[in-house]
């Protein structure tokens, strides 16, 4: 009897296998492809897999569906991703992903956010673990090619930067010969440091760690003498390590990459890629309409671009996939670009104006199409 | 006659139930089940990277390499990824074999202390024990990398512990790095090698006849001194022969105080990650240790003692031989698990293979492709220390009787 029992075990697990790799279905998007009946004329051609990302299912009508957004980001990064005193996600970037949920599902809390080392960001975009990643990631030719993501509108304009210990004196980069420098692995700042170094013919020794937990003790400590990351990161760790009581911080006037941060999502979903650009880029639109959160509720104005960006003129948004008021939600639920800045760059001591991501209009390079 | 031989062919059961067919049956299922699960896993794979435009090759290994490795001046970031690949076995080859090196001893003088008379020494081993069993050793990993590095005694770079005898530094430590005197080649080494590989071989035959002398004759044979005076005579020779082609080289401070000209250095992360596994790992290698002496039949001990040999002669030749044939087996496991543990060096940024492996993708190479050459790097590192453990202890193992 114990062998008929095992045989119908193994003749079901067959079964069961069969199905999953005949009928192009499986994990989170059977649902959706049983409600859908079948109709797809193309299933064949790639059903099977993540989140939907075949030409009849986008991840936007998905995440609509499942009423929250994955969000991968960071939680050791001040000012752009990081766990306060409360335990709650805080951050420039986190308040884009409250942006982006708030514009698409209309509630900007509905968001799940999921933390990433460097390392492991691509590897989770890839796979659909997360719907969309706004990590102060760098745009690059590399990653957009081979990483199997869009980069969306750059969020943050930055470049690399070298922080030492203010005592030291140091002010060019040609005083680190043969130095210890810190830095995180398997991001642009690594591969960037080589380039610089390289080309200046300067002896350098990485000192390499997965996070900035793990990197700050080492840098203050003197196991490095120089710490090299993005300005903005090297800027909050200095904040952050004055206001404990550590030693005075040195950033050096020399940034020596451009460094483009921005929302990230996976390759082949045009509708998903579009409305979380949309999204994004409302904020920086409302800033330059003077369209800022205590004043979006009732704002009156002639200019038609204005009505249509409110939801009140044209249907421009309709064929983005996202309501009429998404640009409304999103500005009165987070704010827009000036705020989320002033509420999380400004502490970490970092000025809007003047930077390049100051708006056009002002000579900074934060610049959105119109809204017609 | 033929009534029994038809009342063997009724009492046969219908194929399904026949032990010999479903036998077959069986095992073709079994076969086909794990190939679909294969196939599935590959098609799924296959699709999904189509979908997302990743290849599936191994181009990129021909690729430039774009980053520096740590504490390895000699590799260029211009190299392609698989001299990354090299430099990151090399490193793991180096942390395991250290590893087991310091796990062998500290393991073995454990092993012996649980068991010894003295109350104090037997304590103390068993805290030992008790203390690295009981922590994973990624935790101890990390204390050593903080508490002794980080947050310990040592000066920074610039201001190394200089430990000098008569101007030639001994040692130097720091937060970074640790100095030690190593040796430096000055001429061509090609001669000095070939006398001393006719030196290695003059010696085991030595050391070979020694051992048949006490064999046949019982006289005192001091194999050990005879070998080693032989071998030195052979390295003098060979030295002066090839007009002294090596000499030592003293650790110093460069001239801005923040590399090491000369002798050998240590980094940071392969101490305390070398360390930390030789500990933990001494700690089962120990119990091992202790259980296959205990394994030893009393009567053995009872007889050396009758013999009245000495506590530490009773434990070199009567016990030990035993219990170490005993002990090899699963000290294989603790090796192997030592191997494959190395990769949890990354929290200390030591760059073995698995760390640069992992950084290596998070500069955009393949996810899929990478991790594949790590398991197969694994596995061979594994399955070759497995080899030759096994072939030794094929050799050395008990002949019951």
């Amino acid at each position: 009897m114990k062998r008929y029992r095992f045989l119908v075990a193994l003749a079901a697990l067959m079964l069961i296998l069969a199905a999953c790799s005949d009928s192009g279905s499986d994990g989170d998007t059977t649902t959706t492809a049983a409600d859908d009946g079948g109709s797809d004329s193309t299933t064949d051609s790639g059903g099977e897999g993540d989140g939907g990302t075949d030409s009849g299912e986008s991840l936007l009508d998905t995440v609509r569906e499942r009423g929250n957004i994955v969000c991968g980001v960071n939680e050791t990064l001040p000012g752009f991703g990081i766990i306060d005193a409360d335990g709650n996600f805080t951050g420039f970037d986190i308040d884009f992903c409250r942006v982006v949920a708030a514009a698409v599902l209309g509630d900007s809390e509905a968001v799940e956010y999921f933390p990433l080392t460097a390392e492991a960001r691509f590897p989770a975009l890839q796979s659909g673990e997360i719907d969309l990643m706004i990590r102060n990631t760098t745009w690059t030719a590399l990653r957009d090619g081979q990483e199997g993501a869009t980069f969306l509108h750059t969020t943050f304009y930055d470049g690399q930067g070298m922080m030492v210990p203010a005592s030291t004196g140091f002010t060019t980069l040609e005083e680190l010969a043969d130095a210890n420098i810190c830095v995180l692995s398997g991001t642009t700042t690594e591969l960037n440091l080589n380039a610089v170094f390289n080309a200046r013919g300067i002896p350098f020794n990485p000192v390499v760690f997965e996070d900035n937990t793990q990197l700050r003790p080492a840098y203050e400590e003197g196991n490095c003498e120089a710490w090299t990351s993005d300005a903005s990161q090297l800027a909050a760790f200095k904040a952050s390590i004055e206001e404990e009581g550590g030693e005075d911080q040195f950033i050096m006037a020399e940034i020596f990459s451009k460094e483009p941060l921005g929302p990230v999502v996976r390759d082949g979903d045009s509708d998903w890629a579009q409305a979380v650009d949309w999204a994004v880029m409302s904020t920086i639109q409302a800033w330059e309409f003077g369209i800022d959160s205590s004043n979006v509720d009732g704002f009156e104005s002639e200019d038609p671009n204005i009505q249509n960006f409110l939801g009140a003129g044209t249907d421009a948004a309709a064929g983005l996939g996202l309501s009429d008021d998404f640009a409304v939600n999103a500005i009165s639920q987070v704010g827009n670009y000036k705020e989320i800045y002033d509420a999380n760059i400004v502490p970490i001591g970092l000025s809007l104006e003047g930077s390049p991501n100051d708006l056009w209009t002002n000579g900074g390079l934060q610049y959105v199409p119109p809204y017609r | 006659m033929t009534a029994t031989q038809e009342r063997r062919e009724v009492a046969r059961p219908p194929f399904w139930r026949d032990i010999r067919v479903l036998r077959v049956v069986l095992q073709i299922v079994a076969v086909a089940a794990v190939f679909f699960l294969f196939r599935w896993f590959y098609i799924n794979l296959v699709d999904s990277f189509d979908r997302l435009g990743i290849a599936l090759n191994f181009d990129f290994l021909t690729s430039r390499t774009g980053f520096a490795i740590p504490y390895d001046a000699n590799f260029q970031s211009d190299s392609p990824v698989w001299q990354m690949y090299l430099v990151g076995i090399k490193n793991t080859f180096l942390a395991g074999f250290c590893g087991i090196i310091i796990a062998s001893i500290v393991g073995l003088i454990v092993g012996v202390s649980r068991l010894s008379d003295n109350w104090l020494v037997a304590r103390l081993a068993t805290l030992y024990v008790e203390i690295f069993r009981n922590i994973p050793p990624l935790v101890i990993i990390i204390f050593f990398g903080f508490a002794l590095f980080f947050f310990g005694p040592f000066p920074i770079f610039a201001d190394s512990w200089e430990i000098a005898i008569a101007g030639n530094n001994l040692l130097i430590l720091n937060k970074d790095r640790w100095g030690i005197p190593g040796v430096a080649q000055t001429g061509d080494l090609l001669l000095f090698w070939i006398i001393l590989g006719v030196g290695i071989v003059v010696t085991f035959v030595i050391w070979r006849w020694r051992t048949r002398v006490f064999d046949t004759t019982g006289e005192p044979h001091h194999r050990v001194v005879w070998s080693l005076l032989v071998f030195l005579g052979f390295f003098l020779v060979a030295f002066f022969a090839a007009g002294a082609p090596f000499e030592m080289s003293w650790p110093a401070l460069s001239e801005n105080r923040r590399i090491f000209v000369g002798g050998f250095a240590f980094n940071w992360g392969f101490i305390s990650l070398t360390l930390a596994l030789g500990l933990y790992t001494a700690s089962h290698i120990g119990e091992i240790i202790r259980g296959s002496i205990l394994a030893v039949a009393t009567g053995q001990s009872e007889a050396a003692n009758a013999l009245a040999l000495s506590s530490f002669q009773r434990y070199r030749f009567v016990v030990l031989p035993q219990a170490l044939r005993i002990a090899l087996p699963p000290t294989i496991n603790q090796y192997l698990n030592l191997i494959k543990n190395t990769s949890l060096g990354v929290a200390v940024g030591y760059a073995e293979v698995t760390a640069l492996t992992r950084t290596s993708i998070g500069n955009g190479r393949p996810t899929f492709q990478s991790i594949i050459i790590l398991m197969a790097v694994y596995l061979t590192f594994s399955l070759v220390v497995s080899l030759i453990l096994n072939i030794v202890n094929r050799r050395l193992a008990l002949v019951e009787r």
